[in-house]
């Protein structure tokens, strides 16, 4: 008697609480994750790299041509398909997980084609000694913004260009920086055809090597990465720079700073609405915060602050090129530094608390 | 004298010897999978800034050579402490003490409540009197060495549940509204967590759960369904949050409390020279003990001391077994100005911190106020002239909109860290 009594007592609270509330085999809101995942997938991740790939091979083609024939025509195809691919690129560069991820010495697809800037003396010396090598360290001497370096003359002189390409070892490094593009882009595409879609939809959880945790942690990195270091580096604004260092700009020598950075930002707005480039909107993280607890709250908050990123960047003249602006007038550029800093804890901190994405492989029990 | 007499009861050892091999094994296989997991590089060596535990700001971690030396001697102390008698028992529970506690201490980011359980068992198991083999029958020790053990453990739980006795826990089911829906992928249970009901449920069999499972476990009649129950949470909590191996350090160390049907008997009482406090050095260890049970059950209570949410301003939160008791991150942005130029530059902190740092220090105070103190340092020997430090603060607690914990205006170079009331800690009010 005594023994059921307390085993009784011991359920009691469990009891009395099914008792209580009549929920008890109520369905509470719940997200599919792998809805989420497949949208990004089929309209945002892989038309990215598609276009990535076909943009990239175009420029490979231009650079094959202006190589063999280096005409003032030849390089101002080059550089149309140059800024093709870059923007192109824009949509691309939040996904560096899976086969775009670090593997062994490989980095991230985005520190292998898209570090900057550029290191010229490197550069330079790879060209005089005719030894390029896209498997070292030197990530700051291949890549999109090497082959920007090549192409493009501060002062869009084009007769200074041509003149530089009458080296025959510069024409073999610009063809095999182009090249090594390709190779890498051809990769990941390879993989997200093939087996990787579906492993990427398939791993549906939320801890750290999830899909939606590697999703999320890189989209919020490529959003920081604009704010560090698209913004923030060259307007000086790291502790111990004494001044502006505008030329570690994005896109320096090609001066498409601005036009790079709308497409980054809306890169990052498709992902946020699970949008694809094309305006057709499906599930992304917004529709994921509008499931749990408090996440209506944080989306009209973040898309409140999001408006004043955008109208910041607005606000950005499109004339002279954003060098030019830290240089003289920053004001404008520096505004939008400010409000993608504010920005941030939107989508950091607040967005993966919420959803319990899980951040690091140990969790501490103290939060 | 009552107190006499029940020092110089003994009881079967057998209960001790399974509690101290559970527990020796567990250690020696989660140091080992510490080390596998190449954690050592990750938590010790590869960060270039460590957050310090107040008054141990002088332990650094030792080359990667000696620390991976000192987790292999840490994994063979603690199958010493399973199974070893005599002095070697002795040198090898202190070891595990000493260099357990001393990786623990070589960064505050890792700090658990279980790593601190851990630290507190290995002391405990250094000052009793050296043990019988494991496993041998008849064998006995002083009662009051099991009784220890027993109380340190509901201490734990006792004060875990008391803990979980607040609003957001039991009304709001807040954390585990947030928590659960994320493992809706587990197998078998996993769509049960977007039910409603089941953070209600988890909240209050939680909180019921740790307020009262050492007296089911003490009580001879519940013992066998309130383990049931021990395993069951513990391993629920450990599919659910990543803590280790903790749940199997918790499922081992419960043990304590069957008598496995040896206690039943009648042990004669112990001759004077074997109660384990004969004797000047005795005396010291019962003083020593008297004042660490003082300490664990008065030292959570701390934060009544201060003013403000202990939940936002964590004053007094550690060292009092709060355990998974709330969903917070923030976001923290640091300023560093330059006093002569006034220039002031904005910090990347992934410069200095790797993510798991980042993500602690963002919500703490005190390791808000270290790094702010470690960047002052920094940039000042990269020329920046007295450098001032202030820091933007955006702290979420459990899914409630962000807002900021700390005054955003001031010099956190003038702050010092201590027990005094951090008076730059913003109020949380709801």
């Amino acid at each position: 008697m005594k023994k059921r009594f307390s085993y009784v007592f011991l359920c009691i609270g469990v009891f009395t609480l099914l008792g209580c509330t009549d929920a008890g085999t109520e369905i509470g809101s719940s997200f599919e994750r792998r809805q989420m995942l497949e949208n990004m997938a089929q309209n945002l991740i892989v038309p990215a790299y598609q276009d990535l790939q076909r943009s990239v091979n175009n420029l490979k083609t231009s650079a094959d041509n202006f190589a063999q024939n280096p005409t003032g025509r030849n390089l101002t195809d080059l550089q149309t398909a140059w800024e093709e691919a870059y923007i192109q690129w824009q949509y691309a560069n939040a996904y560096n997980f899976g086969p775009a991820g670090e593997e062994g010495i490989r980095k991230g697809l985005i520190e292998e084609i898209g570090t900057f800037p550029v290191s010229t003396t490197k550069i330079e010396n790879t060209i005089t000694n005719n030894n390029a090598n896209f498997n070292d360290f030197n990530r700051d001497a291949r890549g999109f913004l090497t082959l920007e370096y090549l192409i493009f003359d501060l002062n869009n002189d084009d007769a200074a260009i041509l003149s530089k390409f009458s080296s025959q070892n510069r024409k073999v490094f610009l063809q095999a920086v182009a090249s090594d593009i390709k190779t890498r882009v051809d990769a990941v595409v390879a993989a997200w055809n093939t087996s990787y879609r579906e492993q990427f939809v398939s791993n549906t959880g939320t801890d750290v090597g999830s899909s939606t945790a590697q999703l999320y942690n890189e989209f919020v990195k490529s959003f920081e990465s604009i704010k560090n270091f698209k913004a923030g580096l060259p307007l000086g604004r790291r502790p111990g720079q004494l001044q502006a260092e505008p030329t570690r700009v994005e896109a320096y020598y090609s001066g498409k700073s601005r036009q790079m950075m709308v497409e980054h930002l809306k890169a990052i707005e498709n992902i946020w609405y699970g949008r694809s480039k094309s305006g057709q909107d499906g599930v992304g993280f917004k529709e994921y915060l509008a499931s749990v607890e408090g996440g209506a709250a944080l989306i009209t908050a973040t898309e409140a602050q999001w408006a004043v990123v955008m109208n910041s960047l607005n606000a950005v003249p499109q004339t002279p090129r954003i060098a030019i602006q830290i240089q003289n007038t920053p004001a404008a550029f520096d505004n939008l530094h400010t409000e993608l800093q504010r920005h941030t804890r939107f989508f950091k901190s607040d967005m993966s608390s919420l959803l319990g994405i899980a951040i690091t492989f140990s969790s501490g029990d103290g939060d | 004298m009552p107190l006499r007499r029940y020092f110089q009861q003994n009881t079967s050892a057998y209960p001790l010897g399974v509690f101290r091999f559970a527990f020796g094994v567990v250690m020696a296989f989660g140091t080992l999978r510490f080390v596998y997991l190449g954690w050592i590089e990750d938590h010790y060596v590869n960060p270039v800034f460590h957050f310090k535990y107040w008054g141990f700001a002088w332990i650094s971690p030792f080359s990667v050579e000696v620390l991976y030396l000192l987790h292999f001697i840490m994994a063979a102390a603690a199958l010493g402490v399973a199974l070893a008698t005599g002095w070697l028992y002795r040198l090898s529970a202190v070891l595990l003490f000493l260099i357990f506690t001393y990786t623990e201490l070589i960064d505050l980011t890792y700090y658990l409540n279980h790593y601190y359980f851990v630290s507190v068992i290995s002391l405990l198991l250094c000052l009793i009197p050296a043990p019988p083999p494991p496993f041998k029958k008849e064998q006995q020790v002083p009662r009051w060495v099991i009784d220890m053990f027993k109380l340190q453990i509901s201490i734990v739980y006792v004060y875990a549940g008391l803990a979980k006795i607040n609003y957001d826990w039991l009304v709001l089911a807040l954390p585990l509204k947030i928590w659960l829906p994320a493992h809706d992928q587990m197998p078998l249970i996993g769509a049960m967590f977007t039910w409603k009901i089941t953070p209600y449920l988890f909240s209050w069999f939680g909180m019921l759960y740790d307020c009262t499972i050492p007296f089911w476990l003490m009580w001879r009649r519940t013992r066998p369904l309130a383990y049931l129950a021990v395993i069951v949470f513990h391993v629920l909590v450990g599919l659910l949050f990543q803590i280790g191996i903790f749940p199997l350090v918790m499922i081992g160390a419960t043990l304590i409390f069957f008598d496995f049907e040896y206690t039943k008997k009648h042990y004669p009482s112990l001759p004077r020279t074997l109660t384990g406090f004969q004797g000047l050095l005795s005396q010291l260890r019962l003083a020593f003990l008297v004042l660490f049970f003082l300490f664990q059950l008065l030292f959570p209570w701390r934060y009544v001391l201060y003013k403000g949410d202990i939940f936002w301003t964590e004053e007094g939160y550690r060292y009092a077994w709060r355990v998974m008791l709330m969903e917070k991150a923030g976001t923290a942005t640091f300023y560093v100005k330059d006093t002569k130029t006034g220039r002031e530059g904005v910090v990347d902190n992934s410069e200095f911190l790797n993510p798991h740092q980042e993500k602690q220090m963002a919500m703490q105070p005190d390791m808000i106020l270290q790094f702010a103190h470690f960047l002052a340092k920094h940039y000042a020997q990269e020329g920046v002239h007295a450098p001032q430090v202030r820091a933007e603060v955006y702290v979420t607690l459990n899914a409630r909109p962000s807002r900021l914990l700390i005054d955003p205006n001031v010099d956190l170079t003038k702050e010092r860290d201590g027990f005094a009331p951090k008076k730059w800690i913003l109020h949380y009010e709801d």
